[in-house]
């Protein structure tokens, strides 16, 4: 197997235009256990630890452009404030250590359905920053995964950064697994309230083929009584309803589908509620 | 390469200074000081060699094959690509490994027939010149298995079940008092339940690891167990050896709960791959292999019937247990056994059966018998309880029997019914003036969207005592050497032995080493069934006994120059005790709270109180009750081996997803213990400590979660599948 190790972003894309099918290679916490479940054995890693520019993050207008390398721990140390729906879904991936090596753009290149990221990228509307010696091209999240560990990324390609607005409301993650942590997720939810342009967004994780929007229960936001009154029981019934309705589930050995329905349903009126009170008292 | 590293403890006397003056007598008592672990520092910086840590000049690797099927024959074995790979010294498989001597225990007899026993079973060794090697030699194995049909599921009435002539820890298989149906057709409550817990993996940090060189015709092994006694002895047989031509050393062990409580098929490999390719072999198996070779509970499925009569006693108790065993050996899980003592009952019948089915072999893992009994014998109990109207302490009290319910014979001390009065009032169950201020009534305290309730169970594990060996040597610079070759596997073995060893000296405990983990020290017992502290510390404390009584009697008090040495053994001792049932007991409180919305259990608060003997070190002490009972609410909550039925392999076979308890799972727990006194144990007066906290822990949880829910779990482990649907 070869091991290359590209110093600069541009020896990145170069590396891997030539070795097209080189798996790149970031905190290793997902490639490393392919590899030594025997899973997987690609003829080349790329790693990229040493390209400094994928650990930066920087504001970008009224957006962040975070680097694909930032790992979960500096999500929620340096970025909790501003994006405290990532940095919430940060804090339930793994234990101190994996979160140490683990990063964001790790998460989306493995694609994988179960990706504790990825459902507050997609209720933020945020975008993925791809790089090739062809160019740059930005794609939304929601149309980034194409399946089950599978997305947009052509064989030449690398993820440079993403892209996400600074929370302009409350946003909240909620995640059931079969123990309290170092657990893969059963289901996730995730749910960002912009009250200025009165959104709801959602992200729907660990339930079907890709990372999912409740688009339904998104447009529930017509109904939502924004000037500062509670929210009636029957909405946050109708949206954890809406929100079980848009998963698409399966059988498998975590879970049941109907429980994972059952349990988005719980998952989507508690954090509509729990983000409701925090806009309330704002 | 043997001795223990300790830090510097105060008041150390210089070394190496002949010194005239007499023994000087310790201040105070070592035992019942709280101490940290001696090697504690060597372990978190990571000094502390494990099995395959040692540098050994010159070794190769080794890397298993396994079986694919659960059941057939070895067809043929091409090992000539994997021969022909850069790095691969050798590669055993049964048509050209060395032909072993029967020990008796099938297991061990590895590469020796084409036989397929179980999903998993080594068929191949490959040994190389690096793991990476090793490992993609293996790879290139062609091993042609003919499988045939497999037959891997437990079944309550699968027509193979046989009841054994003795169960594991040589009790009988069956116990019969009076006449259970009788006693049940009299009874005013009753009580019949079926209860299942699953198979369950010990997951220990260190893997079955072995080092092993042949040197000079004599085997030197550095093995990742918990009884390099029994290792050394069963290689000599193995490969007829004089048993001194074999050394096993296990200086450090990283955890076992069991698994490591024999030997394994890995160090007998590793033995037979050394001797191949004529240099040391170090063989570590990966976490994925362990599933398969490494042992595990077995499923058990066990009835349970209890009659009361009107005021609460129990008329009878019947305990049926079934369990599974592979088509190697026989090892019959004592899940019944608890029930012989733990309560009065003038009838009483305790059954036992087993079935030979196509899988792993499984082993002990933490209080066999008595961690999955106790769930089903305890629930049952709350069973009653609840049908009874009776509260559950107070139920367990009004059952404790005098003597030994089956046996007629004294305990040598109980007190289970301290146990529960003083955990009831710790715990608020009951006020200060023992009334039950406890709501009995099940589903009614809510708290948000969670069912709030709490549970109780006692707890009990047998107090042994083995035979063994000890060495004290004083030296001309009043330095005392004590050697015993017990496995510290993370429990704190070498600091309590080295505590009981300043006292049993008179002596202050700078002046004390001790040196654990080598069959070289003298034959000694295993670091299992919770004897340990009590076999090892009475070898060690008739050895310093001795030892201290032979300087002031014949030589004044004074270590002459050339020191003095006493080997101790005290098989006789341990012949000649007197008859005692002699048990620890405890009992364990549970808050545990269950959401209405997710189905979700979580455990809010565990409280042990355990009547254990005297206690040598409150720290370490402490650790092994609430380790114990970590472990039990690992197994109440998460913990199951799943088998696929159709392939014999276990599909859970990794830590992603055969989950123990993390930390985030755990609550508060909380241990306390009795100052108990017993005469008739031994003369450190201990009983076993590190066992008996899986006890009863289960069942104290689904207790809680009945009260909490009023749904009753029969079946381990608890999760929101059986809760989903039946909330209100």
């Amino acid at each position: 197997m070869e091991f290359l190790r590209p110093s600069t972003w541009d020896e990145a894309l170069a590396a891997k235009a030539e070795h097209p099918d080189a798996v790149p290679i970031a905190g290793g916490t997902d490639v490393m256990v392919e590899l030594n479940f025997d899973r997987r054995r690609p003829p080349a890693l790329l790693d990229l630890t040493r390209v400094a520019s994928l650990a930066d993050w920087a504001a970008d207008g009224d957006r962040l452009r975070i680097g694909a390398g930032v790992t979960y721990r500096r999500i929620i140390d340096e970025l909790g404030g501003r994006l405290p729906g990532l940095a919430m879904a940060a804090r339930t991936v793994g234990s101190p250590q994996i979160r140490n090596r683990g990063t964001v753009g790790g998460n989306l290149g493995s694609a994988s359905p179960a990706g504790d990221a990825h459902p507050p990228l997609l209720a933020t509307g945020a975008e993925v920053e791809i790089g090739s010696v062809r160019g740059v091209r930005t794609v939304a999240v929601a149309d980034f995964f194409q399946g089950p560990k599978r997305s947009v990324l052509a064989p030449d390609e690398l993820i440079a950064a993403f892209l996400v607005p600074a929370a302009t409301g409350p946003q909240q993650f909620a995640k059931v697994g079969t123990r309290n942590a170092m657990v893969i997720a059963v289901c996730s939810f995730a749910l960002a309230l912009d009250p200025q342009r009165r959104t709801i967004g959602t992200g729907i994780g660990s339930a079907g083929p890709t990372p999912l929007r409740a688009t339904e229960a998104e447009a529930l936001a017509a109904e939502l009584p924004w000037e500062g009154k509670t929210l009636p029981d029957t909405i946050v019934q109708r949206f954890g309803e809406l929100v079980g309705a848009a998963a698409r589930p399966i059988d498998d050995v975590r879970g049941s589908a109907a429980y994972r329905r059952h349990a988005l349903a719980v998952l989507g009126g508690r954090t509509l509620r729990w983000a409701w009170e925090e806009h309330r008292c704002a | 390469m043997t001795s223990t590293q300790r830090q510097p403890t105060q008041s150390q006397p210089a070394q190496g200074q002949p010194t005239q003056s007499r023994v000087q007598d310790a201040a105070q008592r070592s035992v019942g000081t709280a101490s940290p672990r001696i090697e504690a520092w060597d372990k978190v910086t990571g000094r502390a060699p494990y099995a395959v840590d040692h540098p050994v000049p010159g070794a190769a690797y080794a890397w298993v094959v396994q079986s694919t099927v659960a059941r057939g024959v070895v067809v043929d074995v091409d090992t000539s690509r994997a021969l022909a790979e850069d790095g691969v010294l050798g590669v055993l498989w049964h048509g050209n490994a060395q032909r072993l001597e029967s020990v008796g225990d099938p297991e061990l007899m590895v590469l020796q027939s084409a036989r397929i026993a179980y999903r998993g079973q080594v068929v191949a060794v490959v040994v190389a010149t690096s793991p990476e090697a090793a490992r993609a030699g293996a790879d290139l194995v062609r091993v042609r298995e003919d499988g045939m049909t497999s037959d891997t599921v437990l079944r309550i009435d699968h027509p193979a079940l046989y009841q054994p002539v003795q169960v594991n820890a040589g009790y009988p298989a069956r116990s019969a008092i009076g006449d259970v149906d009788a006693g049940l057709a009299a009874a005013a409550v009753r009580v019949d339940a079926t209860y299942r817990t699953p198979a369950e993996h010990h997951c220990a940090m260190e893997p079955h690891a072995t080092t092993a060189f042949w040197e000079r015709g004599c085997l030197v092994v550095f093995d990742g167990t918990q009884a390099s006694t029994a290792v050394s002895e069963t290689l000599a047989g193995l490969f007829e050896l004089p048993p001194q031509s074999v050394r096993v050393i296990n200086e450090h062990v990283g955890g076992g709960f069991g698994s490591k409580g024999g030997p394994k098929p890995n160090v007998v490999l590793a033995a037979m791959a050394a001797r191949l390719v004529g240099r040391p072999v170090k063989l570590a198996l990966t976490r994925q292999q362990l599933f398969a070779v490494a042992g595990y509970r077995t499923p058990t499925i066990q009835r349970v019937r209890l009659g009361a009569a009107t005021n609460g006693r129990l008329l009878a108790i019947g305990h049926d247990a079934v369990s599974q065993t592979s088509q190697l050996s026989e090892f019959v899980e004592q899940s019944a056994v608890l029930s012989r003592h733990m309560y009065a009952a003038p009838n009483r019948l305790t059954t036992h059966r087993v079935v030979a089915l196509d899988v792993p072999t499984p082993v002990w893992m933490r209080a066999p018998g008595e961690c999955p009994g106790s769930f089903a014998l305890e629930s049952a109990i709350d069973e009653l309880a609840s049908a009874g109207n009776w509260d559950p302490v107070r139920l367990r009290i009004d059952n404790e029997p005098a003597v030994h319910p089956e046996e007629q014979i004294p305990f040598s001390s109980r007190h289970l019914v301290q146990c529960l009065q003083e955990g009831a009032e710790r715990f608020g169950w009951t006020d200060a003036s023992g009334r039950v201020v406890r709501d009995p009534r099940p589903a009614v305290r809510r708290d948000g969207e969670w069912l709030v309730g709490t549970g109780v169970a006692a707890s009990t594990y047998p107090s042994l005592t083995w035979p063994s060996t000890a060495l004290a040597r004083a030296t001309a610079d009043q330095r005392f050497d004590v050697e015993v070759n017990a496995a510290d596997i993370g429990t704190g073995a070498r600091t309590v032995l080295r505590q009981i060893a300043a006292d049993a000296l008179d002596v202050p405990i700078a002046y004390v080493e001790i040196t654990v983990g080598d069959s070289a020290i003298g034959p000694a017992t295993v670091a299992g069934g919770s004897m340990g502290t009590a076999s090892w510390g009475w070898a060690v404390t008739k050895a310093c006994r001795l030892l201290r009584e032979r300087i002031e009697r014949d030589h004044g008090g004074r270590v002459p120059t050339g020191g003095v040495a006493v080997r101790a053994d005290t098989t006789l001792e341990i012949r000649d005790r007197p008859e005692f049932s002699r048990h620890a007991y405890g009992a364990q409180f549970c808050q545990a709270r269950v959401s209405t919305m997710t189905g979700e259990v979580r455990v809010d608060r565990l409280l042990g109180v355990f009547a254990a003997g005297r206690i040598v070190n409150p720290t370490t002490a402490r650790s092994q009750f609430i380790g114990g009972m970590t472990m039990g609410l690992s197994g109440a909550l998460l913990e199951r081996s799943v088998l696929d039925s159709r392939t014999g392999d276990f599909v859970t076979g990794d830590l992603a997803a055969y989950h123990v308890a993390v930390s985030a799972d755990v609550p508060r727990i909380e241990v306390a213990w009795l100052d108990e006194q017993d005469p008739h144990l031994n003369p450190m007066g201990v009983k076993g400590i590190g066992e008996i906290g899986i006890v009863g822990t289960a069942a104290a949880v689904a207790n809680a979660v009945h009260h909490a829910t009023g749904i009753r779990v029969r079946d381990l482990p608890i999760g929101l599948a059986q809760m989903i649907g039946k909330l209100h």
